[in-house]
């Protein structure tokens, strides 16, 4: 209880950093979130396109389409928002030595290279996931109960995990091959499968997507549950219990890899 | 004309080493952007099966696959870096060292780009351009190759490199003003990307602002080399739309020596 209690003051402390930081870069913030919005602006561009020339997409409306792709936003936005930083160990951190840094200071390493930045751009996908859930919720036909609400809003943080395990996994290989920042990319582009309703893909496609590298879970199961009320134990449930072990599979790689990580040369 | 290539081969070959040293991270690189390529072939298909498999807006099935296929290779040959490097170099200092050389500048990125890219490029083309036949041949049942719509595909994926080169040092002769490189390029490359039908045919576009979007110049970056190859433009359509390429590059082509000059006087470098 202590131990979380103080994990949750240093967090504030970095908070406050990072805000002090942005407000330095103002122009710089408001860039990067433009940035996103266009891009989602142009995947939504490519959906009204394509449902012109068709009604549905293989029995889903454009509605439900929109949902889960707005759904799936939200989970990735606040992994991006929070934990960003994950990329850097890939990119340069370890490269360049810098991960000293981490190892000199009496907090856990994961811990601190997680909290230390935010990533504000990812508002920018926030703001459009919400956005997108809001306008589609009322125009499609769902059975609203208690325990779906609180299901659906417990869920999220979860599936958000799911993105953050795949970084901490993949960014912890820099410490045996000195950068990582293509494995991160190269793992990171296959929750690009999770927009979409796993249905329209084949089976080898929807099996990696659903047992290997678990994207599905970020939305779609948790989408076809609010939509379309299938077996709340596997959509919510599983995407509980997959987030958190591999969760432990990430910190168990980390772990290892600190303990191979040699400094720069120089 | 032999001493200028003695001047620049330095410049292509640095460029060749360059990539054979991140080989591994470049592998992984591609095949991150080959999984958007295959959610973009799952939901063409959902598309046509949901249509019953007749042609949507001029483009049936196989066309679309090779069109897909077509895309990212365009995409990939035509890629350019100088705008991101021009604004790292701007704002680090190494750009004066650049300066400082006998070269013109916006040369050297040139070569060092295209000793880059000679590798690279070798490796996709050819087994994409081959996988785009034998899909074609394939699901249409007779083989569509023609030996000199490739010649014009070169030509013209030549050209919109150029153009795409020009329009990107430009861009980042201004872009290095802010600070946030990684967030201007990404607006960037989202318009350009959904301009240039990387990511739907242009074709599917309501008609008045189809007209609008081929008088672009970013038309000329991906959209017009692709329907060279897949033999929808013929005769003077082709010829028009050459001729088109032609004027966006030379356009740009002085638009980023306009802009070198105002920038070469203006610039103060940090801590260089």
């Amino acid at each position: 209880m202590k131990s979380i209690r103080r994990a949750l003051k240093m967090y504030r402390i970095f908070a406050a950093q990072e805000l002090k930081r942005m407000m330095e870069y103002k122009a710089d913030f408001v860039i990067g979130i433009i940035g996103f919005l266009l891009a989602q602006v142009s995947n939504l561009a490519f959906l009204w396109l394509i449902f012109r020339q068709v009604p549905d997409l293989m029995g889903w409306s454009i509605n439900e389409i929109v949902f889960i792709y707005g759904f799936s936003l939200i989970p990735k936005g606040i992994d991006h928002l929070l934990f960003d930083n994950l990329w850097a160990i890939g990119h340069f951190i370890v490269r360049k030595g810098e991960f000293d840094k981490y190892l000199t200071r009496p907090i856990n390493t994961l811990f601190h290279v997680m909290v230390e930045k935010f990533q504000t751009e990812a508002l920018g996908e926030l703001i459009v996931g919400i956005g997108l859930i809001s306008v589609t919720l009322p125009q499609l036909n769902v059975q609203w109960y208690a325990l779906k609400i609180i299901l659906g809003i417990i869920v999220i943080p979860f599936a958000a995990l799911i993105y953050t395990d795949v970084k901490i996994a993949t960014a912890s290989v820099a410490f045996w091959a000195k950068r990582s920042g293509s494995v991160i990319y190269m793992f990171y582009m296959v929750s690009d499968f999770a927009k979409y309703p796993a249905t329209i893909y084949n089976r080898v496609v929807k099996g990696i997507i659903t047992y290997i590298i678990p994207f599905a879970f970020t939305a779609y199961f948790p989408a076809v549950y609010i939509l379309r009320d299938e077996n709340p134990i596997y959509c919510i449930g599983m995407t509980v219990v997959i987030s958190l072990a591999l969760l432990a599979l990430g910190v168990f790689v980390w772990h290892k890899g600190t303990r191979a990580y040699e400094s720069a040369g120089s | 004309m032999k001493r200028r290539l003695k001047t620049y081969l330095p410049f292509v070959n640095a460029g060749m080493q360059e990539v054979a040293t991140y080989r591994v991270n470049w592998i992984f690189y591609m095949i991150g952007n080959t999984l958007t390529c295959i959610v973009s072939y799952f939901i063409w298909k959902a598309v046509y099966a949901s249509n019953g498999g007749g042609s949507v807006s001029g483009f049936d099935m196989p066309q679309m696959i090779a069109y897909l296929v077509l895309v990212y290779l365009t995409n990939t040959m035509i890629a350019s870096d100088a705008s991101y490097v021009i604004g790292e170099e701007v704002r680090d200092g190494a750009i004066s060292m650049r300066m400082l050389k006998p070269v013109s500048y916006n040369a050297t990125f040139l070569f060092q780009e295209i000793g880059n890219k000679l590798f690279t490029e070798f490796i996709i083309a050819v087994p994409l351009i081959i996988a785009v036949e034998i899909i074609s041949a394939v699901l249409s049942g007779a083989v569509q190759f023609n030996i000199l719509r490739l010649l014009l595909f070169l030509v013209s994926v030549a050209t919109a490199y150029l153009i795409n080169f020009f329009l990107n040092i430009s861009f980042g002769f201004v872009a290095f003003a802010t600070k946030n490189l990684w967030g201007v390029n990404l607006v960037k490359n989202t318009i350009i990307g959904f301009l240039s039908g990387a990511i739907i045919p242009l074709s599917f576009l309501p008609d008045p602002l189809e007209q609008v979007f081929l008088l672009l110049p970013f038309a000329s970056l991906n959209y017009t080399p692709v329907m060279i190859y897949m033999g929808k433009y013929t005769g003077l359509t082709l010829l028009y739309y050459l001729g088109m390429q032609i004027f966006w590059m030379i356009a740009f082509w002085a638009l980023s020596k306009l802009l070198w000059k105002v920038v070469s006087r203006h610039l103060s470098v940090q801590g260089g």
